[in-house]
């Protein structure tokens, strides 16, 4: 998977107007909530099987920052 | 704490719901359409049983109870005692179970108590409940668990109002002769986050006053007083994603189980993503897990055993293991065998 294929799927999933790009603040776009955090886990977690914690997602900034927490090496 | 228990098993299970559907249409001023879709995908409700104004936990408890006399063959005189456990309970003081015990013209001879638990109830109560039945030999316990959580969420506030749902299960347990029924238990808790899910006012740490039932916005345009239900959404997400899987993993452990002797893995209905993660973490196929939650919503502690009795063609006979997970903040687990139960077919009032 890319980076790119990841974002798209990402955004598929969340359904926001705006999509997401990786300059993003994922927690500061209008649409984001609890639902919006509920599906991010659990996209990452199928794409990547990491499960992210409250913690992490508090300290999310943009679509780049998501990506170095799963881990670069998850990517082609 | 784990617990094993010999020689005690339910005899019969009976549900009972109010006929009062509440659709997910009756939020569309609180939801867009979008938002809706979405709530639906991800937490699973699209509908929810809400009791009328007169009728409460109590009566929908006696209800489901009532049932198994009608329909199984138990003396009344055999009862030693009534569990009742609820967090909407009828009333402050007294017990609920003591106004069952005399509805349902139960001997004076018995032993009547609530339990104040939420959504791990099913597991700490039956837990509860077996373990009396071990030291009363030759007499049957009665175990009700019954909510009315529309009676205390505020209907403006988008983190409760379209969770909950009212309901309450009866469960008839009884001791048995055969040494190779045994049932398995485990519990946990962490008071660190009793705040997690609460009503803030109205015990006695924070009594009521008029200030308790201002209504008051928060950013997100929410509307709640002190004395409706305040969950905090994402750290209860959290916590069941953190510990629930690991302590079914525990669980399996001690008793010696094997995942996959275990016929059907019913999960507290709280969110169809949670119930999804968790499955996902222990490798469990969707064909051995059982959801009811669009149907009902979230009933607290009654959502296990009614998930029992609407799947009663397909879990009556089988191993289960039963999940629970919510306020205190409490969680735990329980591997029983309905083999000898008889599962009643849905009650509404």
């Amino acid at each position: 998977m890319t980076k790119a294929e990841f974002l798209e799927g990402l955004n598929e999933e969340l359904e926001f107007d705006t999509p997401l790009e990786f300059e993003s603040d994922i927690k500061g776009h209008e649409e984001w909530d609890s639902m919006g955090a509920m599906i991010l886990i659990g996209y990452v977690s199928s794409k990547t099987g990491i499960t992210l914690t409250g913690e992490d997602i508090q300290n999310l900034k943009d679509v780049n920052s998501l990506i170095e927490k799963v881990g670069t090496d998850k990517f082609q | 704490m784990f617990q094993k228990l010999e020689g005690v098993s339910i005899a019969c299970v009976s549900s009972c719901v109010p006929k009062n559907i509440k659709d997910n249409s009756s939020f569309s001023e609180l939801l867009s359409p979008k938002e809706l879709r979405i709530f639906e995908k991800t937490v699973g409700i699209k509908e929810r049983r809400h009791a009328e104004n007169h009728i409460t936990a109590g009566d929908l408890g006696y209800e489901a109870a009532i049932q198994i006399f009608d329909h199984y063959k138990v003396s009344k005189d055999d009862i030693g005692g009534v569990v009742f456990l609820s967090q909407t309970a009828d009333y402050k003081i007294p017990f609920t179970s003591n106004i069952i015990q005399h509805k349902l013209g139960l001997p004076r001879d018995i032993l009547c108590l609530d339990i104040n638990a939420g959504c791990a109830g099913f597991v700490q109560g039956l837990g509860t409940a077996f373990s009396i039945l071990k030291t009363i030999p030759g007499k049957k316990i009665l175990f009700i668990v019954a909510e009315t959580l529309s009676k205390i969420i505020s209907e403006e506030d988008r983190a409760t109002s379209m969770l909950f749902g009212d309901g309450a299960s009866a469960c008839l347990l009884e001791s048995t002769e055969d040494k190779n029924e045994v049932s398995y238990f485990n519990y946990f808790s962490d008071g660190a986050h009793y705040d997690a899910i609460m009503i803030p006012d109205g015990g006695y740490r924070s009594p009521a006053t008029e200030k308790s039932f201002i209504v008051n916005e928060d950013e997100k345009g929410n509307k709640k007083s002190q004395m409706n239900l305040s969950m905090d959404g994402p750290r209860v997400f959290d916590f069941t994603l953190r510990e629930v899987a690991v302590s079914i993993e525990q669980i399996l452990e001690e008793s010696g189980e094997k995942k996959e002797e275990i016929d059907y893995f019913l999960f507290h209905q709280s969110n169809q993503f949670i119930i999804g993660q968790i499955s996902a973490k222990l490798g469990i196929p969707s064909e051995k897990v059982r959801i009811n939650i669009d149907r009902f919503g979230n009933t607290s502690g009654v959502s296990i055993p009614l998930l029992i009795t609407t799947f009663a063609d397909s879990l009556s006979g089988k191993k289960i293991l039963c999940s629970g997970y919510g306020s205190g903040l409490n969680w735990g687990n329980c591997i029983i065998n309905l083999s000898e139960t008889k599962l009643l077919p849905l009650k509404e009032i």
